[in-house]
């Protein structure tokens, strides 16, 4: 074995070392939210590793609404996945345009406009609950799900529009100069040319947007009381409500509810990396 | 096609002044090559022809009409850049008829027109591929199909050929002059390699510093530059210039260099004696010999290209070179004469640069 080879199965073990720590230490939770979901209630807190009868029974549970803490299951599902993928496709409408128009058609003040929006993050979004939930209250807006998909837009967008700017000034100019000596009207080239060489930026920025909705708590909590028209995020957050809760239940929805992301995330990992490392280094 | 005007067109950057005034015209089917070293304005001049730059002042106009406030997809150009810039996400046939898509032209007119293009240009096999999977020399062969498809009034390029190999780059300047050829529509192309715009053009405009130099058509250039810039600045080896004071006798003129060499001149030069003056004369019209008239010379390269052979030599104080036919078997320290072929000689003057008659 070569010094060379040496140094490489060393420089692994090192990595090894600190990463299995690591992953143990991330996925503690989730093996608990595991073993709650399979768990019969009797045995929810029995402290076991694995439980003696593992159970698929909290599931039909939740799936059939056997609780009242579960009885809008499938309409808040319904609810947390419509409003995810509306900040989602929102965002990502707004966004592309403002980057667009910022970046390529060079419009006046557009950095400037950009810098601006940046600014809101220096203030965290949780002290912003309660201006936003005054503005939403004035627009009539409150309990209405366009009060949340409209707040979530606000918070997400900045952050992408700056993550597709920076994607865009990587494009070459020439090629918008080509393609208006071709003939395009700019909204051609946004079409033609501009959005297919930007999809997996969009990919990665549209997903960012999706989780985050889709992941939000406070905003939902506020802005959305009726338990017909809230999210599962917060028909979750009000199992913690009462004593004797039914926490293999939570675990079980939990579990459920993790699922989409996870889905989301495999599906367009490939996007997401190559997208949000997308003008950090200069290539 | 159509001819393109150019009347006192200056451009302003912030500020700052980079085209002064510029005024030319360019005849129906011309091939014309704007040339000068990089920051000269060619690109900038090329780029407000096809609307990619404002115009700050003067005119421009194609095939009689003003274009200053019409958009570049109205101009009728088309367009070859130094980077190609290819639609990636395109393939070669989808690239090429892209300006006929936006048209809304008939499919089957696109598809003969980029069949067409591609049977000139040997694109054939490659329509279905993406530019990813191309060589740079078919990647630029792409970007020419694109302009050809367009049959536009005039193709302009935009040092199409600097980032092509050397081999590459010879092949290339054949075929777009070829095509030139073929096609006879009128062509602006800009370059800052000499070479390229001695070999191709029909006629050569030389800028420097955001004005015209001289325009004419290479030889002109070659054999009458009307500056010292020009004279350097075209010619491969460059002119050799010698600076000195003129001298002349009843029937004779020469210049009297640094270090006591005597250059022989036409005894025709409209200079008087005692002036001072830069003495011109380009590498081939140095022959190793040993007339009257001839200048001695210390070697102190030899470079054999086979054909040639070229000669860094000392005359005086000044670095000479010189490039003969065949071969020769003198070295380094060697002392040679070198007879000057005295009516290809140029004199200038070195305060202004311009040129005297001789």
């Amino acid at each position: 074995m070569s010094a060379w080879t040496l140094r490489k199965v060393s420089g692994e073990a090192k990595l090894l070392l600190i990463g299995i720590p690591v992953a143990i230490w991330t996925l503690l939770p989730i093996y608990h939210l595991v073993l709650f979901a399979l768990s019969p209630r009797e045995q929810a807190v029995s402290g076991k590793l694995w439980p003696d009868h593992p159970t698929l029974h909290n599931f039909s549970m939740v799936f059939h609404e056997q609780h009242h803490y579960l009885s809008h299951f499938w309409l808040q599902l319904w609810n947390s996945l419509l409003i995810a993928v509306a900040v989602g496709a929102i965002t990502l409408f707004v966004a592309t345009s403002a980057a667009f128009a910022i970046s390529r058609l060079r419009v006046r003040g557009g950095r400037a406009i950009m810098n601006l929006a940046l600014f809101t993050y220096f203030i965290p979004a949780a002290f912003l609950a309660v201006p936003m939930y005054k503005t939403m209250s004035s627009y009539g807006l409150l309990n209405s799900q366009w009060s949340l998909i409209l707040a979530m837009v606000t918070i997400a967008t900045p952050y992408s529009i700056w993550v597709l700017k920076q994607a865009s000034d990587k494009l070459p100019l020439e090629l918008d100069e080509a393609a208006r000596i071709d003939g395009a009207s700019p909204l051609q080239l946004f079409r033609l040319v501009y959005l297919p060489l930007m999809t997996p930026s969009l990919v990665a920025v549209g997903t960012y947007a999706l989780l985050l909705a889709w992941n939000e708590y406070l905003y939902a909590f506020l802005l959305l009381s009726d338990d017909r028209s809230t999210t599962l995020g917060v028909a979750l957050g009000s199992f913690l409500s009462a004593d004797d809760s039914p926490w293999e239940l939570l675990m079980a929805t939990g579990l459920l509810y993790a699922l989409p992301p996870a889905a989301i995330y495999y599906a367009f990992k490939r996007y997401m990396v190559s997208g949000l490392t997308a003008g950090a280094v200069k290539s | 096609m159509a001819s393109v005007l150019f009347r006192n067109v200056e451009k302003t950057f912030g500020g700052t002044k980079v085209i002064h005034g510029i005024s030319f015209d360019i005849a129906d089917g011309e091939f014309t090559v704007l040339v000068g070293p990089s920051g000269c304005g060619k690109s900038t001049l090329l780029r407000m022809l096809a609307g990619l730059e404002e115009i700050s002042g003067g005119t421009i106009a194609i095939d009689g009409q003003v274009v200053n406030d019409v958009e570049s997809k109205d101009r009728d150009i088309a367009m070859v850049f130094q980077s190609y810039a290819l639609y990636p996400h395109m393939t070669v046939a989808d690239n090429m008829g892209f300006s006929l898509k936006l048209r809304k032209a008939d499919a089957k007119l696109t598809a003969d027109r980029v069949a067409h293009a591609a049977k000139i240009l040997n694109l054939g096999p490659y329509l279905e591929r993406f530019p990813r999977e191309l060589s740079g020399g078919q990647r630029q062969r792409v970007a020419m199909g694109r302009a050809i498809v367009r049959d536009p009034k005039v193709f302009l390029f935009d040092e199409p050929l600097s980032n092509l190999d050397a081999k590459l780059r010879v092949a290339m300047r054949a075929e777009i002059k070829a095509l030139h050829q073929r096609l006879k529509t009128t062509t602006v192309y800009v370059t800052h390699d000499q070479v390229e715009a001695m070999t191709m053009a029909d006629r050569i405009v030389v800028m420097h510093d955001g004005r015209i130099e001289q325009i004419g058509t290479p030889l002109e250039l070659y054999d009458r530059p009307n500056n010292l810039f020009v004279a350097q600045f075209i010619g491969s080896p460059a002119m050799n210039i010698v600076h000195g004071t003129l001298r002349r006798s009843a029937d004779a003129a020469w210049v009297e260099a640094e270090g006591g060499a005597r250059w022989p001149l036409p005894a025709s030069v409209s200079a008087s004696d005692g002036q001072a003056v830069a003495y011109g004369v380009r590498p081939g019209s140095l022959a190793l010999g040993g007339g009257a008239a001839a200048v001695p010379a210390e070697v102190i390269v030899v470079e054999p290209t086979g054909a040639e052979t070229e000669l860094l030599v000392r005359v005086g104080a000044t670095q000479i070179v010189v490039v003969m036919h065949g071969r020769t078997d003198t070295g380094p320290g060697e002392t040679i004469a070198l007879d000057v072929d005295q009516a290809s000689v140029l004199v200038f003057d070195p305060a202004t640069g311009a040129a005297i008659r001789t």
